[in-house]
């Protein structure tokens, strides 16, 4: 349980403003209006108080309190037009800044309530002393009390409130963040600024270190979609005094991720990781992502599009996936097949127009097999095998996979899928799968954690308000709408918020926003904020957020550390990208990574004049299995060489042309 | 409950009399003809006085006002009864230009020919009102010469005031400080004699000069003033010297517009002096004392004194503040 703050040890803090209202602007039950003298440390944001027993208008004691934040601020003299000042400045502006006296002038605000005490019955606020609102205040205020300082607090600290010279820190509500009261968290910012990455990367620091016990075990997914942006979170980035001491007061440890595992694709020779974590002494970390037939067939149709999957192409793929994939399968012209790779399923779509061209002995015969014609086999078969060649590296023809842990996920631990060099097929293909994946394993409970933080940047790319319906978005959509029941959480991330898909955005309970473009804040969507808190927006210093939560009636600015890791684009000055090396010495160094005992002239020996094919497909399966010996292991794998025989005469030296069907464009 | 409401709950009369309002002088202070003696140059001349740029303007001054409030609440048959409000401050302003109070005295009470109401009205007067100011009972017969009678009453009120105050503030005045009176410096001896004291007059009912010299100072140019001279001013007949400076041009206007006549101690550092505390108010027209409709002679710092007051003033009873006085309906 968080101790409750000492009240401010000053007996009687001094009023700031006084709470004014008059006929044509009143105080109301959820606005009021208050002037400060000229010099002032309040500004757009900051948190004040009418305090109990200020003294209303008519010096009566008030034991209602109201909690507001200054939503608007105005400056004006007693000057009557402006007209006034240029005929008492002779048209001389200098002569007006010179002028003995200065006008009288006021600073009048604007807040907006917050909070009252009591809060039944609503009335409007009083007439009373303003005060700055001190630590017990904001908690007070942003109604954080319910649970910073219950038996089982759900704080997670978001950042420091820093406005009228005060630091309090503000706390979101974890089930509010993660579900189950609500969830998903969306933050918008214009790019460059290093806000909208690096405030994800403090949060999740933030939850890991705050995620309460009693609500189980948490990890992240991120997804890095541009540049080397997630992939040093392992690693320690430079933090000034300041930003040290404001982790003190937040009570995060201002270090790296502990836990963080790494997947990248394989580029297209199958080797070289396809990804900027490069590096001799970082690459040892990244996990290689392949997929074989088993784990692509089921999101097909991410691959296919609307043309290609008709009706009957859709049943034969779901013949194939019931019947054929895993299994042992006669295909009824003799062969005996068990389908598990690519390779496999090449093999049993030759066995069959081989086998439908023999019985049809070259004639205009079947041209059905298992009720499927002809030209819907080969147009799958086509789409089918398609898919390894356009998804090279991440989809292997005849490997086997290297997957995610998908029932042994740790608790605090960032999983980064690097994604930024796939072609966008690829990564619908990976997006997809994962969070199919992901909400799959926690229906069942068994992906080894309780809640998954999913983090997306570029929701503008995967999740537009307009355009066509990708499966990126329908999986954005699905966790959106159905992930916190699951304890799935999306944090998302994007330049234009307007721009994204309304059910994506309007579903995250807890909206963070950086520095914002005005053309942005002109959009509908930013109408109910004040002109000068749209002004303070689209200002913001790299480090503050405004922010909005369930708990909190108003948005709030706070300052967040810089996180501590090592920012994407020091960490490739800092570990530069090695170049992609030849065929064997990627092998060499697959192999040395699993066993450092391994001699490169070794390996090298062995896989002199084998093809890369079956190299690869010893090397993934000594990756897969990490045996103790890798390299005997290898050796095994890769197998004996076998010398090519010569090719037996086939009865028919050439398939003749199926004459019924020799028109189709397959 | 107000004590003039306890005086109509037990019979008298309401009623909604308030003079128009007045941000200036009487007559009565300031009218007439009064000889003035030449105490620079042969004949009254017109002076240039500096720019702005090249003025010097001390860098703490005090600036006195008052302001005044009365009107008729009750009658107890013919016999008006006033309450009144009179207030004056001393707002000084330091080296960055802002104004801050030093000194402020408020009065608010009634006036009334206490020997004329009736017996338990009179009584009820006494009990509920603190603070009453008795009034010659001879012109209550006469109901408009009453309220000039009235009138002058509340002025030598805050005229008294205003002398408390500046009286004051004179004695305690620090070496590099200038004291700024809304009006007569010969009020009070004791002020008309400091070194580091003006006398600032916007209304010139009362003429010190003729002939050749009245027309040159009612027709000085903007940025000029005339020729230093002699007054004797006030019930005290305190003498002091005076001088025109002219704020604003007055062609297409009229003979008095920006034309203030200033006060100072009578000595020949005065008229020594002169030039420069006319450079010095010419700058002080600047910013615009609007909307006070005698911005061109009313300095910035004694309106915002005035303002100042006027915030402070107690507000007019809901009745006094109704815009129409048509009988009213009942509807």
């Amino acid at each position: 349980m968080i101790a409750r703050p000492l009240p401010d040890q000053q007996a009687s803090p001094a009023p700031i403003g006084r709470v004014v209202a008059t006929e044509l602007k009143p105080a109301t039950p959820h606005q009021f209006h208050f002037w400060t003298a000229t010099e002032t440390n309040i500004g757009i944001g900051a948190i004040v108080k009418v305090g109990a027993g200020s003294g209303g208008e008519g010096g009566e004691q008030e034991d209602r309190v109201v909690y507001g934040v200054v939503t608007d601020g105005f400056a004006y003299s007693d000057l009557a037009t402006p007209l006034h000042d240029v005929v008492g400045a002779e048209g001389d502006p200098t002569r007006a800044a010179g002028a003995p006296t200065a006008r009288q002038e006021i600073r009048y605000w604007t807040a907006a309530v917050l909070r009252q005490t009591p809060e039944e019955p609503l009335q409007p606020v009083p007439l009373g002393l303003v005060y700055v609102a001190d630590d017990a205040d904001v908690a007070q205020a942003l109604r954080m009390d319910a649970f910073l300082y219950s038996p089982a607090p759900t704080a997670i600290p978001i950042g420091l409130y820093t406005s009228a010279g005060r630091e309090a820190p503000v706390y979101l509500d974890a089930d509010f963040l993660l579900g189950p009261e609500a969830a998903h968290l969306n933050i918008s910012g214009v790019s460059g600024l290093a806000t909208k990455t690096s405030a994800v990367e403090f949060l999740l620091g933030s939850i890991f270190a705050h995620f309460p016990a009693h609500k189980g075990r948490i990890a992240a997914l991120c997804f890095n979609v541009k540049g080397p942006d997630l992939c040093f979170l392992d690693q320690s980035g430079d933090l000034s005094d300041e930003d040290r001491r404001r982790y003190e007061r937040l009570d995060v440890p201002p270090a790296p991720f502990e836990r963080v595992r790494f997947y990248a694709p394989l580029k297209a020779d199958g080797v070289n990781l396809n990804t900027l974590r490069t590096h001799p002494d970082l690459v040892g970390d990244v996990e290689p992502l392949t997929w074989g037939l088993q784990e692509v067939v089921d999101f097909a149709e991410v691959l296919l599009n609307r043309d290609d999957i008709d009706a009957k192409a859709d049943a034969f793929i779901d013949f194939l996936r019931d019947r054929v994939l895993g299994r042992t399968f006669e295909d009824g012209f003799g062969g005996t097949h068990r389908v598990q790779t690519f390779a496999d399923l090449d093999r049993l779509f030759r066995s069959i127009f081989d086998g439908l061209e023999i019985a049809s002995g070259g004639r205009s015969g079947s041209d059905t097999w298992r009720t499927h014609h002809i030209a819907t086999i080969r147009k799958v078969r086509n789409r089918l095998l398609n898919i390894s060649t356009r998804c090279k590296g991440l989809v292997t023809d005849d490997g086997p996979s290297s997957d995610l842990p998908w029932s042994e996920f740790t608790d605090r631990t960032v999983y980064v899928i690097d994604i930024a060099n796939v072609d966008p097929l690829g990564q619908d293909l990976v997006f997809t799968r994962v969070v199919s994946k992901l909400r799959e394993q926690l229906e069942r409970r068994e992906l080894g954690v309780d809640a998954v933080i999913v983090f997306v940047d570029e929701l503008n790319k995967y999740a537009p308000g307009d355009g066509t319906e990708t499966y990126v978005k329908k999986m954005l959509l699905d966790i959106s709408e159905r992930g916190r029941y699951l304890g799935l959480v999306l944090f998302g991330a994007e330049q234009f918020r307007s721009q994204v898909h309304r059910r994506v955005v309007g579903n995250a309970g807890t909206q963070l926003f950086g520095r914002m473009d005005m053309d942005e804040l002109a959009t509908p969507g930013y109408q109910v904020l004040s002109p000068a808190t749209k002004s303070k927006l689209a200002t913001l210093p790299i480090g503050e957020l405004m922010v909005r939560h369930p708990h909190f009636t108003q948005p709030i600015f706070v300052r967040f550390p810089k996180p501590p890791v090592l920012r994407g684009r020091d960490g490739v000055e800092r570990f530069p990208p090695a170049a992609d090396v030849p065929f064997e010495d990627a092998v060499v160094r697959q192999l040395v990574r699993l066993d450092r005992r391994i001699r490169p002239n070794q390996v090298k020996d062995l896989i002199a004049d084998r093809e890369p094919d079956d190299v690869r497909r010893a090397l993934a399966a000594a990756r897969r299995t990490r045996p103790d010996d890798a390299f005997a292991y290898f050796r095994k794998a890769l197998g004996n060489r076998i010398t090519a025989e010569a090719p037996v005469p086939r009865e028919h030296q050439a398939v003749p042309p199926l004459n019924q069907i020799s028109d189709e464009p397959y | 409950m107000t004590w003039w409401q306890a005086l109509i709950d037990a019979g008298a009369v309401p009623a909604t009399f308030a003079p128009s309002p007045s941000a200036g002088r009487g007559p009565s202070d300031d009218t007439g003809t009064e000889p003035a003696a030449l105490v620079e140059d042969a004949e009254l001349q017109a002076h240039p006085i500096p720019e702005r740029s090249t003025a010097w303007i001390p860098q703490a001054v005090s600036f006195l006002a008052g302001i005044e409030r009365w009107s008729v609440v009750a009658y107890d048959g013919v016999v008006q009864i006033v309450n009144a409000y009179v207030a004056a401050a001393i707002r000084r302003r330091d080296r960055r230009g802002r104004l801050q109070t030093t000194r402020e005295r408020s009065r608010t009470f009634a006036i009334a020919p206490v020997k004329r109401m009736k017996a338990p009205l009179r009584e009820l007067l006494e009990q509920s009102a603190a603070d009453v100011e008795p009034i010659d009972d001879e012109l209550v017969e006469q109901p408009a010469r009453y309220l000039e009678q009235v009138e002058s009453t509340v002025r030598r009120v805050r005229a008294g005031l205003e002398r408390d105050l500046a009286e004051a503030c004179a004695q305690a005045l620090p070496a590099d400080e200038w004291l700024v009176l809304d009006g007569l410096l010969s009020r009070s001896p004791a002020v008309a004699r400091h070194p580091r004291a003006l006398g600032v007059i916007k209304s010139h009912a009362t003429q010190f000069l003729e002939g050749r010299g009245l027309e040159r100072a009612l027709t000085l140019p903007c940025g000029h003033r005339t020729s230093v001279f002699a007054v004797r001013g006030g019930h005290t007949r305190t003498e002091v010297y005076s001088w025109y400076v002219r704020l604003w041009p007055w062609e297409g206007n009229d003979l008095l517009y920006g034309l203030l006549r200033i006060e100072a101690r009578a000595d020949s550092e005065t008229v020594a002096r002169a030039t420069a505390l006319s450079g010095w108010l010419w700058a002080e027209r600047t910013p615009l004392a609007t909307p006070a409709t005698r911005w061109d002679r009313l300095l910035y710092p004694l309106h915002n004194v005035e303002e100042y007051l006027k915030a402070l003033a107690p507000r007019e009873p809901s009745h006094l503040r109704r815009v129409s006085r048509l009988p009213q309906t009942g509807t």
